[in-house]
């Protein structure tokens, strides 16, 4: 009977407590999740970005399109996805410095760089190929402002 | 009989840094510093940082075909010494005169390699660096790998602590010879005029 007790117990534990799996899900779901996060940022910055250095025609519709794209993006609360656990010597994969997490006041205000930086592009590429690089300019130093203190580089 | 002679040779003013050399020197200084201070606190868009580091890409390239075919005393053949003779120097260094040394000394020539080694590691990992900001990318970054772009910055960003670190390093033994062994190099690297003891 004890046996029987002590097994049913055990089964119960591995059914209704996976130990440690839900963690590990729970950071490499939110790792995913930023990565998914910046390669849109990435794929709209590189559109803009070749039509500010004139390497892709400009195309006003097209340009905006793009803009939009990142404001929509920064209206998403990214800080909220560098959960713990998920620092770049917690986790492989992650190119999040330990930093973030002693200065998350300061992360937070530096991703709200990127959400100014954002807020009127669509409207701000309109008009012309010359209207594109300002727009880059503001992007661009919000990406290296937060990339300087707070992203991995080796 | 003069290798008998007790005395000492005599001090004499002597030509050892030639005009190209002395623009080469403080034109390296003026842009490296000026490279360094923007790329710590330069505006986002790094367009003169990098600037700075093409003038001082160039500025290697002269000073190691001058190295060459320049005067003796800016020659890699002529200063360039072995561990025997950096170790003779080392005994002397500390003596309150006057060095007199005709050109780079055994040792300052070692400073000198590193200074040109880090200077080039540091021209070159700026070239490649990527940091994903689509405002500043080094113009050879699409030549190599993406996870080395990406590295490259880290490595720019330890190499401008060696810079840093050699740059005052220099300054702190010139000032160590200034006040201590009481011989001005600095006037020599305006003027190309030390004076020297024959060896």
């Amino acid at each position: 009977m004890r046996q029987i007790l002590t097994a049913a117990t055990f089964a119960a534990l591995c059914v209704f407590h996976p130990i440690g799996a839900s963690a590990d899900e729970a950071t490499e779901q939110a790792i995913e999740a930023r990565h998914g996060f910046y390669n849109m940022l990435a794929i709209n910055m590189a559109t803009l970005a070749g039509m500010a250095k004139g390497d892709i025609a400009y195309d006003e519709a097209a340009a905006s399109r793009a803009a939009a794209n990142i404001e929509a993006l920064t209206h998403y609360d990214l800080p909220s996805l560098f959960i713990a656990g998920t620092a770049s010597n917690e986790a492989e994969d992650s190119a999040a410095k330990p930093d973030i997490w002693n200065n998350m006041d300061d992360f937070r205000t530096k991703f709200g760089g990127l959400v100014e930086a954002a807020t009127g592009a669509s409207e701000a590429v309109k008009g012309g190929q010359d209207k594109v690089g300002p727009v880059v300019g503001k992007l661009g130093a919000a990406c290296k402002a937060c990339h300087d203190s707070y992203r991995e580089k080796s | 009989m003069a290798g008998t002679d007790p005395r000492p040779r005599p001090v004499r003013e002597a030509v050892v840094w030639d005009p190209l050399l002395r623009v080469f020197h403080w034109s390296l200084a003026f842009f490296v510093i000026l490279g360094w201070c923007l790329g710590q606190f330069g505006p986002a868009k790094m367009t003169l940082h990098f600037w700075c580091g093409y003038v001082v890409a160039g500025l290697l390239i002269f000073r190691l075909v001058w190295g060459f075919i320049g005067p003796p005393e800016a020659r890699f053949a002529q200063f360039l010494r072995g561990p025997g003779a950096v170790s003779g120097y080392l005994r002397g260094v500390l003596m309150r005169e006057p060095s007199y040394w005709p050109g780079h000394n055994p040792l300052g020539a070692l400073s000198v390699i590193a200074m040109l080694a880090v200077l080039a590691a540091q021209v070159t990992s700026g070239l490649i660096s990527d940091p994903d900001d689509y405002i500043n990318v080094g113009p050879l970054a699409s030549y190599v790998a993406p996870a080395t772009r990406s590295k490259a910055v880290g490595w720019h960003e330890f190499g401008a602590n060696l810079v840093l670190v050699l740059v005052l390093l220099h300054v702190a033994v010139i000032l160590f010879y200034r006040f201590w062994k009481r011989e001005d190099l600095v006037r020599p690297m305006l003027t190309g005029r030390k004076r020297v003891r024959d060896r």
